[in-house]
């Protein structure tokens, strides 16, 4: 009885896969997608950009959530936060995943770039994606820097003052940078409304284009170390080294 | 590679023109946003605008400054930042300044040592301006809030460890000089009055 309705459940599960194979591609994608071969040596360091991703995701996900109950002007955002702490159900767990992750995703990033150096990734053909990864970095700690003023405690408020002044010693474009971030010459609430703007939307907007090229970029040329990887290296300097003496024979033939 | 990409020969002529048109274009779509995102900056970097409007603040009386030490100060001026259009009645801000008050040394000046008479003459009131130290809280390294240390007998920054003498001169750490002084008059009665200004350059974050 229980095995005539386990095969009806599987050959109706099977049947819709492949109806929507047939029209998505869903299955082989998803195949596509999940398989990739990582090198036998370091194993688990390869999940430290799986983990980012993770983090990232997470920053998403909560970070939305909390835009439920946040309210970005100066009158307002410090006590929305403690509503959120301390009225809001679950308010607390998620403000918490979102700070507790955000600290994490600086870490795990920074052990993933340290990965990534070691095991000499960086190098040709995969320079590129490098590249993009100091971008990345770039765009998450300021993420995490905007995110920190957006609390309008003492904390975050004096670590914003000293940022943009950080940023005042640009040469010729200081006064620049500092309006721009301000958002005027003094630090008030349009500073709120700019901050604001930058943690939600802007970098958000340019993270998630770069994290998709990231991943293009490595599924393009695959984890380095890869066996696969070495093999074919190892048999084109063969070939190479035997096309060479081929000819230095040649040479010695027409010589002699 | 190029060539074979190239699927219809293009001449130099139309090669120019689509340049120009493509400058144009991106013109056009992205000059206006860099506009609004730089509003700010326009108008307080070109235009010389500032969030706080021109006005005397007062900040205390010569009479009350204390010897030895420094005496902090908290100044409240009008700031006009998104919300204020400038019409009547529309939203109003502002942001409070802590400043530092202290006579130069920490000395009391001879002219206030024997009397406390009013209204001070002009000569008096620029003897005293002389002897008077008003200064930003604001440390000249990096902005951070700094403080006076009774124990140490100096202003000290918890940030980077900028440390300044009673003057506000840089005794050590890494600001390049002293703490920024504003714009300050004393009246006739001995009053001080403060302008969100500051007296040698502006420091940018304020």
């Amino acid at each position: 009885m229980i095995a005539r309705i386990k095969a009806g459940a599987l050959e109706k599960g099977r049947s819709l896969l492949d109806w929507m194979e047939e029209r998505t591609g869903v299955v082989s994608l998803t195949e596509k997608l999940l398989y990739e071969p990582t090198p036998r040596r370091g194993r688990w360091l390869y999940t430290l950009g799986s983990a980012t991703l993770f983090l990232i995701t997470l920053q998403f996900l909560t970070g939305i959530l909390l835009l439920f109950y946040y309210v970005p002007t100066t009158n307002d955002a410090w006590d929305s936060i403690y509503y959120i702490m301390n009225s809001v159900y679950f308010g607390q767990l998620i403000r918490g995943i979102h700070f507790w992750s955000a600290n994490a995703l600086i870490l795990v990033i920074g052990l993933h770039m340290v990965r990534t150096f070691l095991s000499g990734s960086y190098k040709a053909p995969r320079e590129m994606n490098w590249v993009v990864g100091v971008f990345l970095i770039l765009i998450v700690t300021i993420l995490a820097f905007s995110g920190y003023a957006l609390r309008w405690d003492q904390e975050g408020f004096w670590a914003w003052e000293v940022g943009v002044k950080i940023a005042s010693y640009t040469p010729l474009v200081g006064g620049w940078a500092v309006t721009s971030l301000l958002g005027g010459d003094t630090i008030g609430p349009a500073t709120l409304s700019r901050v604001f703007a930058i943690h939600v939307w802007l970098l958000p907007a340019a993270l998630a284009p770069l994290i998709g090229v990231h991943l293009y970029l490595l599924r393009k040329h695959g984890e380095f170390g890869a066996p696969f990887e070495y093999s074919e290296r190892l048999t084109a300097l063969r070939d190479r080294q035997q096309m060479e003496e081929y000819s230095r024979l040649e040479e010695e033939d027409e010589s002699s | 590679m190029a060539e074979e990409l190239q699927k219809d020969p293009l001449s130099r002529g139309q090669f120019l023109w689509m340049g120009a048109l493509g400058t144009f274009i991106g013109a056009v779509l992205t000059i206006p946003p860099a506009i609004y995102f730089l509003d700010p900056s326009i108008k307080s970097v070109i235009q010389g605008r500032s969030d706080v409007p021109e006005e005397w603040k007062e900040l205390g009386s010569v009479f009350d400054i204390p010897t030895d030490r420094v005496m902090v100060q908290l100044v409240e001026f009008t700031q006009r930042q998104t919300y204020d259009s400038g019409q009547p009645g529309s939203r109003e801000g502002s942001i409070t300044n802590a400043v530092l008050v202290s006579w130069k040394d920490g000395k009391l000046p001879s002219l206030l040592e024997n009397t406390d008479e009013v209204p001070l003459s002009r000569t008096e009131s620029e003897e005293l301006s002389g002897k008077l130290n008003v200064m930003s809280n604001a440390c000249a390294h990096m902005g951070c809030p700094v403080r006076w240390s009774g124990e140490e007998k100096e202003i000290l920054c918890p940030c980077h460890g900028g440390m300044y003498d009673i003057n506000g001169e840089l005794m050590g750490g890494p600001p390049p000089h002293g703490l920024w002084r504003y714009a300050f008059r004393i009246r006739e009665d001995g009053s001080i009055f403060v302008k969100h200004e500051f007296a040698d350059g502006k420091p940018y974050v304020v």
